[in-house]
């Protein structure tokens, strides 16, 4: 079988990756730490501030967060051809019938495997899910930063209502990370296992191989 | 007692130096310059002040009470002597169609010059007869005053945004005064009960400036509520330096180190308290070792609920709507989550012992 390599992904998009998946391991274990703080200081009038600094270190990854998801948005329309969100959602008949194969490949009703160089439909939805549900955690987490702020409260109390509710929104919304985090990392390493494409290193590199056999 | 504190004790009206500390103390609150001072004492005693008309609802009297029994009398009295209050069911002398009449009076005689105070929720289901005062409807009665009225104050967390008769799953359907009122303003005065220093200001806010202060996006003053109770408590120190009681009586709690894990609200709630505190005595909930309870947010009594935990549970859709912790509910979708990661691989790998001869060949043909 022959293997021809294809320019993936672009490098925003590999640093959006990166820079989107470090942050949320930092910002899962953070947010942790806030939400259950579970040293307790003990001697009084030490200079360690282990809430303040957990607090710190979460928005400092709160904003390279931000910057990852808005690199992103911009390349849902003007990045490459894979990049484009009408690529990789059930917007075509293409799309639609990869989507109810994929499901089938998934479930090991079928081997067979049609390459695309681009994400996989099914994995496309997930993924602009996962882009909403990050905007979403984003509104919640300046809405609790910037709590004076007319602005945020405004665009805050619209969609998620008052502090407490953002707070529990932005809560449950972590362990959505943590769960696609699990599931996307497995289901990559199935990948990778079973197309031989090289798929995890595209994530670095940015190519693909795909067999010129079916195109 | 000294005949001068006698004498004071007994009168209705406060003096001129109560007065005038009064409105200091308001005008501090709202963080106005002390050259103001003098312009809120004028407004104040002025003969054209416009009267007030206190409309009870669903409502404990708590608001009242707490205006009224000030541990110190004097913001009390100064509230009943700079508002000139023409109905207020608890405190006047009138009763039954007498009350009426003067309401009625009064909202013709003033119309557009009057302020509405509203204590309590509003009712609206079965076309709101589950609170009903002379024969009428609490809707019915709030549709008449308050379109008359110069603005509308809502005291308290039921007037501003239901209260507990509005917790789920709200069997009176009542709401809050903004949900009903459109084209006057309304003033959202929450909490369970307010600070009558933020009920003084806003009054003296009106009367001085002919409108009403500025208010954040759900209506409340931002003199009183601009800010959160965590970004202002005196135990904030502790939660930065992460020193915690870990239960109600043990030493972090004896030490008044930050009640964070012990439910406290503050963190989600916005007013004044640590700073204005109550009862003249320097106290507040969080000074006296409870955590906040967030009685100034919407719905606190669904969203803030339990008190003593940090978050909400979570309603679990299937089942009988099982509320669990958030933590737990999350636990469970995880390993749910690992099995079928767990199984999907065991059955790949499975089908592959199985199949082994086909793959073989067909993994030979790969190379
Ligand atoms: C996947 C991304 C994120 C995760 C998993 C996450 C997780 C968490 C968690 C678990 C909490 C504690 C909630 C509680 O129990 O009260 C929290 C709090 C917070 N997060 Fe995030 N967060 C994320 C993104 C962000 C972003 C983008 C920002 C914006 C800068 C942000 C700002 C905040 C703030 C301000 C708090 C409140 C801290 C406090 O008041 O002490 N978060 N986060
Ligand atoms: C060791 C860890 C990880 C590896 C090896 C990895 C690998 C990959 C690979 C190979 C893809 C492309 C898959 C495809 O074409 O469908 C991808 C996409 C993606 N990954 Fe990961 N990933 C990792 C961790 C994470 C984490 C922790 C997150 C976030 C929670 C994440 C979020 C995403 C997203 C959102 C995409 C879609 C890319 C896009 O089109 O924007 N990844 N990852
Ligand atoms: S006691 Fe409550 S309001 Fe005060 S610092 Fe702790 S969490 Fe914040």
């Amino acid at each position: 079988m022959r293997y021809e390599q294809h320019y993936a992904w672009s490098i925003l998009l590999r640093l959006f990756h990166w820079s989107f998946a470090l942050s949320i391991v930092v910002l899962v274990v953070t947010g942790f730490y806030i939400h259950f703080p579970w040293t307790n200081t003990l001697i009084e009038g030490e200079t360690s501030f282990p809430v303040a600094t957990m607090r710190y270190i979460h928005f400092i990854a709160g904003f390279v967060f931000t910057g990852a998801i808005l690199a992103r948005l911009y390349l849902l329309v003007f990045g490459n051809k894979q990049e484009r969100f009408w690529d990789f959602l059930p917007v075509t008949p293409r799309n639609i019938s990869n989507m109810f194969h994929t499901a089938k490949l998934y479930l090991y009703f079928t081997e067979e495997h049609r390459p695309r160089i681009g994400h996989n439909v099914l994995a496309g939805i997930i993924y602009i899910i996962t882009f909403i549900m990050a905007l979403i955690q984003m509104l919640a987490g300046f809405y609790m930063l910037y709590p004076e702020s007319a602005a945020w409260q405004k665009w805050g109390l619209f969609f998620l209502g008052s502090q407490q509710q953002g707070r529990h929104l932005h809560f449950l919304i972590m362990w959505y990370f943590i769960i696609f985090a699990v599931a996307h990392i497995y289901i990559v390493i199935w990948n990778d296992i079973k197309t031989r494409e090289g798929l995890i290193s595209s994530i670095f590199n940015g190519t693909k191989y795909i067999s010129s056999d079916n195109p | 007692m000294s005949r001068h504190d006698f004498g004071k004790e007994c009168s209705v009206k406060v003096n001129r130096r109560t007065f005038i500390k009064g409105c200091t103390m308001a005008a501090a609150a709202m963080g106005l310059s002390e050259a103001m001072v003098p312009k809120l004492v004028e407004a104040a005693a002025s003969d054209q002040r416009p009267p007030v008309i206190w409309l009870h609802f669903q409502e404990c009297t708590g608001c009242t009470e707490t205006l009224l029994r000030a541990s110190h009398p004097d913001i009390g009295r100064l509230i009943l002597d700079i508002i000139s209050l023409d109905y207020h069911e608890t405190v006047m002398a009138a009763a039954g169609h007498q009350a009426e009449e003067v309401l009625q009076e009064t909202i013709n005689k003033y119309q557009g010059k009057f302020i509405c105070v509203v204590e309590g929720g509003i009712p609206t289901k079965d076309d709101g007869i589950y609170c009903k005062i002379a024969g009428r409807t609490a809707m019915d009665i709030l549709a008449d005053v308050a379109p008359k009225s110069m603005a509308v104050i809502a005291i308290g967390t039921c007037a501003t945004f239901g209260g507990i008769q509005a917790a789920d799953p709200n069997p009176t359907g009542a709401v809050g005064v903004r949900d009903l009122v459109k084209g006057t303003p309304v003033i959202n005065i929450s909490g369970c009960p307010p600070n009558p220093i933020s009920f003084l200001g806003t009054v003296l806010h009106l009367l001085t400036f002919g409108k009403p202060p500025r208010t954040d996006a759900l209506g409340r003053p931002l003199f009183a509520y601009g800010r959160k109770i965590h970004d202002q408590c005196e135990r904030r120190a502790h939660f930065d330096e992460g020193r915690f009681a870990e239960q109600f009586g043990d030493e972090g709690h004896k030490q008044g180190y930050c009640l964070y894990k012990v439910g406290c609200k503050g963190p989600g709630t916005f007013a004044n308290c640590p700073a204005v505190r109550f009862n003249d005595v320097g106290s507040w909930p969080v000074g006296q070792g409870h955590g906040c309870i967030g009685c100034t947010e919407p719905q606190f009594w669904d969203t803030m609920t339990p008190f003593y935990e940090r978050l909400p549970g979570v309603d679990m859709p299937w089942g009988d709507g099982i509320v669990t912790g958030a933590n737990s509910a999350g636990i469970k979708i995880l390993g749910v989550t690992a099995a079928a990661v767990g199984i999907h691989a065991a059955v790949g790998i499975g089908k592959k012992i199985i199949g082994c001869g086909r793959c073989n060949t067909s993994s030979e043909d790969q190379e």
